[in-house]
């Protein structure tokens, strides 16, 4: 235990080592432990690129394990716990499962915050902005709205690709400007979901 | 009914220890209150069963009959008398149904508008508070609610399964619709309580109908015929007076509801918009019930009943009613006319269907089955309009489209109540859904979203809000939650106060609102100052919510006039949460 992100710990229950989260002895629900970080929780490295398909098992996995409903017969005590950890859990899979908010998170854990209403100052994004909005309020048809939204994609692909840069670089300034890039492109996709 | 035992549950939260002790006797029955028809099941140890009444059904009329000094609900028809109760005289005014419909919502609701052209009372002032229902006993009306509608008929059902388990009952699980309030939710549950019923649990109807698949979906991995990977299913559920939408994952035994959309559309809808169309001049002509409307009233109700389940199966349905009073309607109705006169409605389900994807963030080749279910699924326009959407020939076959609801409910009855199965027929579990946004009153008659609509439960939010005046010392926390974007487009679940605010320049003081649901779906609201910090500053304030009982109509509208500029508070750019 102890190892970045977070460690396993004593059992409160039965006292067995190396409970995380749940008891992997008794099974008893652990209480939360602030150190502990989302990567952690999914057995990950602490980073953007992440090999894993399966996050939506292990989460499911965790909350057969954890959810409140699955421990009712228990003590108050355990109960909570098990409410906070699932939330937890919940927390961690939203985050990690989505681009966006894994970058924010890994800049997070780096102590870095971002406000979200920054003004855009950048006049080639302005005019950008300003082009791609015209484009989805004037298609008509689904297949151009399809061909507004793979290009929107693919460029919040660019910019996710050169958040992993930056990130690995720990070029923060850039990193942060690529989340902003990344925001304002899943916006623009929600839009012209919205119109399909 | 004069020894009902009133048990409320919610001002007695039940103990750990209180809990612990639960043997097999309490183990929770599962019910499905309808608009129109109510079924009810148990885990009898093994599997679920829907119990059935004297008079052999297991799905039962909603309905309580007002006789004389007698009441009976349609649980048992009036058979423990002479003769059952035919649809003639659940129509004669004598009886009371749609309690569903009806059960707190505020005299203001356009569904509540709509209730009345029912063949019983149901008086509107229009200014928000609760409506005036009454039954036909003796030639005269006699006041009633729908909360006591429904005790009564949970009463009768109650001692039905009582007579079938012989032994008391004491917990339920009931099945709602999505687009049931909270408030309507502490309706439901003072019903229970009044029945002598313990709530402990009130599921969306699609997430009950999600655990039967979920179950079905493990069983077919023990026969070793199904693949184990995640399957995404799509629930359609149309009754007599809701329709919902989900969208669930389910792996290894476990749902993750990642979409729900809900909405007070259903049967009722088609069939006054079909009496509409055969005498144009309906609500006019029925205005001001007297006995022979009333009569007339159920008289075309059940023609156009009859003639739209004719039309499920046939082109065409013949209606023939002589109304009284050298009123006759005559008219053969094509399957086609039928369904042009509800485009709004097939519509209306599409709408929630489109929602319901995009909020999961599927497209129709995503989905492994789509689940048709509810009395309305048997329209032929319905079925094709939701199959069209997901681009599927056929629905899943799996379930009963009338028992499926019922069977999740007891099968989350059972689970809820620590029930284990050797051979894992219990291993499940359902991860739900907030049905609607949450938040409070902010930016001058703004709803600023605290907990979006969606999110996984149990969930813990919150927000920054400031003062919006210099020298501001007190605030209004109103919390609203429902999809409108002003908040007085939602409904209103109750508010309080912060006091002792530190005076300051407007905009410097720093005010967080959280909101958190458990996994029992209470919910709780959190308030307090949180810059500028020490002893200065009054302590944070928790509130279960709703605190509200009736008239919020009134009350939303008196709270903006009175306090709305004065009291108001305005959110802050969030940090940016991951």
């Amino acid at each position: 235990g102890g190892a970045r992100g977070g460690g396993a710990g004593e059992c409160w229950s039965c006292g067995a080592g190396g409970a995380f989260l749940s008891c992997g002895a008794c099974g008893s629900v652990q209480p939360v432990d602030p150190a502990v970080d989302y990567f952690r929780i999914f057995g990950l490295e602490r980073e953007y690129n992440i090999k894993d398909n399966n996050l939506e098992g292990k989460y499911k996995d965790w909350q057969k394990k954890l959810h409140p409903d699955l421990v009712h017969s228990k003590s108050e005590k355990e109960r909570a716990f098990a409410a906070e950890q699932s939330a937890l859990v919940i927390d961690a899979y939203r985050t990690l499962s989505k681009p966006l908010s894994r970058a924010l998170y890994l800049l997070q854990l780096e102590g870095i915050h971002i406000d979200e209403e920054k003004t855009i100052t950048d006049p080639e994004l302005l005019m950008e902005m300003m082009e791609m909005r015209e484009a989805v309020s004037e298609a008509n048809d689904p297949q151009t709205l399809e061909k507004i939204q793979s290009q929107i994609k693919r460029k919040f692909e660019t910019w996710s690709n050169s958040f992993q840069e930056a990130f690995d670089k720990r070029d923060f300034d850039r990193a942060v400007k690529a989340t902003q890039r990344m925001r304002y492109y899943e916006r623009a996709v929600e839009e012209t979901v919205k119109k399909l | 009914m004069t020894e009902q035992v009133y048990t409320v549950a919610s001002d007695s939260e039940t103990t750990g220890e209180e809990k612990s002790q639960l043997s097999f006797p309490d183990v929770a029955i599962g019910i499905d209150i309808g608009t129109s028809n109510c079924s009810v099941a148990v885990w009898t140890g093994h599997q679920v069963e829907l119990l059935k009444n004297t008079r052999n059904q297991k799905g039962m009329r909603s309905y309580v009959m007002f006789k004389d000094d007698t009441l009976s609900a349609g649980v048992t028809g009036g058979a423990t008398r002479e003769h059952g109760h035919e649809e003639r005289d659940i129509l004669s005014g004598s009886a009371i149904f749609n309690m569903k419909r009806l059960i707190g919502r505020m005299d203001t609701d356009e569904v509540v508008q709509a209730s009345k052209n029912l063949p019983f009372l149901v008086q509107t002032l229009g200014i928000g508070v609760r409506p005036f229902i009454a039954a036909l006993v003796n030639n005269m009306w006699r006041s009633t609610t729908p909360e006591e509608v429904l005790a009564i008929f949970l009463l009768e059902l109650k001692a039905l399964v009582e007579m079938h388990l012989k032994h008391p009952v004491r917990n339920a699980v009931l099945t709602i619709p999505v687009a049931f309030s909270r408030f309507q939710q502490t309706r439901i549950e003072r019903a229970c309580a009044m029945a002598g019923l313990n709530v402990l649990r009130l599921m969306p109807e699609p997430t009950a109908i999600a655990l039967l698949y979920a179950q079905q979906q493990q069983q077919l991995l023990h026969d070793n015929m199904g693949s184990g990977i995640e399957k995404i299913a799509l629930i359609f559920n149309m009754g007599a007076g809701y329709c919902d939408a989900a969208v669930t994952a389910t792996a290894g035994g476990v749902s993750q509801i990642r979409a729900l959309s809900g909405s007070t559309i259903g049967g009722e809808d088609i069939l006054q918009n079909v009496m509409h169309y055969l005498l144009p001049d309906f609500d006019s002509r029925y205005a001001g019930q007297t006995m022979d409307r009333i009569k007339s009233i159920g008289l075309l109700r059940m023609a156009t009943q009859d003639a739209i389940h004719k039309l499920a199966t046939h082109d065409h349905a013949e209606i023939s009613v002589d109304l009284r009073g050298d009123y006759k309607v005559s008219k053969i109705l094509g399957r086609g006319e039928f369904e042009k006169v509800n485009q709004s409605i097939f519509e209306k389900c599409e709408g929630i269907i489109k929602q319901c994807l995009a909020d999961a963030k599927l497209a129709p080749e995503d989905i492994n089955d789509v689940i048709l279910v509810g009395g309305c699924s048997r329209i032929p326009k319905i079925r094709s309009v939701v199959l069209g959407l997901c681009k599927k020939d056929d629905s899943y076959g799996g379930v009963d489209p009338l028992e499926a609801a019922v069977s999740g409910a007891a099968l989350e009855g059972a689970i809820a109540s620590g029930v284990t199965d050797p051979s894992g027929s219990l291993d499940l579990l359902t991860i739900q859904a907030t049905p609607m946004n949450l938040g409070i009153r902010a930016d001058g008659g703004n709803f600023a979203t605290i907990i979006p609509t969606n999110t996984a439960v149990p969930a813990r939010r919150d927000m920054l809000f400031t003062t919006t005046r210099d020298n501001q010392t007190e605030a209004l926390i109103a919390v609203y939650e429902g999809q409108g974007k002003q908040a007085e487009d939602n409904h209103l679940l109750g508010y309080f106060k912060i006091t002792g605010i530190p005076a300051a320049a407007k905009g410097t003081v720093e005010i967080n609102v959280c909101m958190d649901i458990d996994a029992a779906n209470v919910l709780r609201v959190f308030a307090g100052v949180v810059k500028p910090q020490g002893q200065a500053v009054p302590p944070f304030i928790e509130v279960r919510m709703p605190t509200l009982d009736d008239g919020h109509g009134w009350c939303g509208q008196a709270l903006a006039k009175m306090y709305g500029s004065t009291l108001d508070l305005a959110s802050l750019p969030k940090k940016l949460h991951p």
